[in-house]
């Protein structure tokens, strides 16, 4: 059990889907996020301020990584 | 040997980083200043500082002799090992963390929890820390010594000196501010090997092809994923459970040097975008430190110690000049790390320590000589103990197993203590040292319960799970907190704002 041995017959391949399912939750997630919580403390906001942008972009270049290796 | 114009190159990188350091001392006057620059500094340089604290130049040759022996896999802790630990970091626990004006993670743990778990965390990573140093130090010595030809104890007090003179006059504004040259010095220098290298090897396609064509063995090394049965110490489960979901996270929020700089950001927003930089950088981090441990396999196979890839490669690629390039590129990222690790462990030691246990309300001033005084300290203890890594060489693993041992059960204490308000103060210690237990049990007999080489991502994610059960059952065991207690400290939980209130996003 310690060794996670019933895991074992899952493929690589469907491992890495996971990870790509992981990353697509968590851009879901920062797409949830309210408009005020990501503005908050900023005075006068701006598009780049936009944080879930910056998350997405991010998680963009992490997911293409992933789904060519 | 390094040539003329590297030494010049080197002593000048040097002599700019210690002058750029004393310039931010100008802007200490006070405590707060010292160990958070006055909740001034701007997201693009913690964000920078950040990836030149977590980066050092044992990672250069360290994950590229695992790249030579084991592949792209390693490069999942720089990937799937901070993405969406940054994230969360970034959106939940960074913000919260700020709000509530904390100096460090311990303190947190502290108010939420007791004082009992604060001391075990902060004396914890203290330790961890002060041993740290001595080895920073070394590995400092031992490169210096082919390339420069200066004795070691040489090597170590001029740099000791130049870090020791900016942390200690400037702080962490010093500190931040000199790790973003740092890590620009090191993508410079980082990227000129891995240039020159995949040139030698006949570009991405020349890459590819030789290593394909030396045989089964190599086959995976182009993957990220590896089964669970691999004998690596990478498989998939590892990185998923281990990796994935304890190590990362409990490294980018629980860890004092890196919280720390996020903590000291002039707004709210400064400090999720600091985060979100830093993932940025990360990104490119694998290309630095895996790739050349790749292109090593193509060009210099056979090789008896993977740890040779990464020298080999810039003894027989890189021209004059660019070695001391690199060289300032190498050591650049050693001393962001001990310049980090320096202010933080002063910070853990006056906030945690000093003010909470031995001199309470003294004022401003003293707790800044405080913090300056165990900077000295910490410095002179990390010179003396240096040359324990030359007589013990497996204490640089050694002390990197210390820390693996914790990781997971911070993050649980962590973890319950900000989402589950029935967590006690009981809960949290017991969690905490339990967990801590467990890690070393199992640790002692990995041998026979794991059957991957090196299994520190099993023995996080157990022991995180240990946290959990022992956490949730001695909390449901004794009296819960009041809601008072626990304003502002858990999730959803309002925080009383000098009689009015805020509702937390989280």
């Amino acid at each position: 059990m310690l060794n996670f041995d019933w895991l074992r017959g899952v493929s690589p391949l469907a491992a890495k889907a996971v990870f790509l399912g992981l990353f697509v939750l968590s851009g879901l997630l920062v797409t949830m996020i309210p408009k005020e919580y990501i503005y908050e403390g900023v005075e006068s906001p701006r598009w780049w301020h936009n944080l879930k942008l910056w998350a997405l972009g991010v998680l963009a270049i992490i997911f293409t990584i992933y789904s060519i290796f | 040997m390094l040539s003329g114009i590297d030494y010049v190159v080197v002593i000048a990188y040097l002599v700019g980083i210690m002058v750029l350091g004393l310039y931010f001392a100008r802007f200490v006057r006070s405590a707060d200043d010292f160990f958070l620059s006055g909740k001034s500094l701007p997201f693009w340089a913690v964000g920078m500082s950040i990836v030149a604290t977590d980066i050092s130049a044992m990672d250069f040759v360290g994950v590229s002799g695992q790249s030579y022996r084991f592949g792209m896999a390693v490069g999942n802790f720089d990937w799937l090992g901070s993405m969406p630990a940054m994230l969360l970091a970034a959106f939940i626990f960074i913000p919260y963390f700020w709000k509530a004006g904390l100096y460090t993670i311990p303190e947190y743990l502290g108010r939420r929890y007791n004082d009992h778990v604060r001391a075990v965390a902060s004396l914890t990573w203290i330790v961890f820390f002060a041993l740290d140093l001595g080895v920073l130090f070394w590995a400092t010595a031992v490169m210096f010594k082919p390339l420069m030809g200066w004795d070691p104890w040489f090597s170590i007090i001029v740099t000791a000196i130049v870090v020791g003179l900016y942390t200690f006059f400037g702080g962490l504004t010093a500190v931040v501010m000199t790790d973003v040259v740092q890590m620009i010095i090191m993508f410079v220098g980082g990227f000129t090997v891995v240039v020159v290298g995949l040139y030698h090897a006949g570009g991405w396609s020349g890459l590819t092809d030789k290593i394909a064509a030396m045989g089964e063995a190599y086959q995976n090394h182009f993957k990220l994923i590896l089964p669970a049965d691999t004998k690596t110490p990478f498989p998939w489960t590892g990185i998923l459970f281990g990796l994935t979901l304890v190590m990362s996270n409990a490294y980018m929020i629980g860890n004092q040097a890196i919280v720390q700089r996020c903590l000291a950001t002039k707004s709210v927003w400064h400090a999720k975008a600091s985060m979100l930089t830093g993932a940025f950088f990360k990104m490119f981090i694998p290309l630095l430190v895996m790739f050349p441990g790749l292109i090593a396999v193509a060009t210099y196979p056979g090789l008896q110690d993977g740890d040779q890839a990464f020298p080999t490669l810039v003894k027989s690629l890189l021209p004059p000049g660019l070695r001391g390039l690199l060289f300032a590129g190498f050591l650049a990222g050693l001393m962001a790390t001990i310049d980090s690790i320096l202010n933080s462990t002063a910070t853990l030691w006056t906030k945690d320590v000093y003010e909470r246990f031995i001199k309470k309300d003294a004022s401003d001033r003293h707790y800044m000589i405080v913090g300056q005084c165990a900077t000295v300290i910490l410095l002179i203890f990390g010179v003396i103990t240096a040359p324990l890594s030359k007589s013990f060489p497996g204490i640089y693993v050694a002390i990197q197993t210390f820390l693996s041992f914790f990781q997971g059960p911070v993050f649980s204490i962590l973890l319950l203590g900000m989402f589950w308000p029935r967590a006690t103060q009981w809960g949290g210690l017991v969690g905490l040292v339990g967990g801590i237990g467990t890690s070393v049990s199992l640790y002692v007999v990995k041998d026979h319960l794991f059957t991957i080489e090196e299994p520190f991502l099993y023995i996080s994610w157990w022991s995180f799970v240990v946290g959990v059960l022992l956490n949730v059952s001695t909390s449901l065991l004794t009296r819960p907190h009041s809601e008072e207690r626990l304003s502002g400290l858990v999730c959803r939980l309002p925080r009383d704002l000098k009689g009015g209130s805020e509702v937390p996003a989280c």
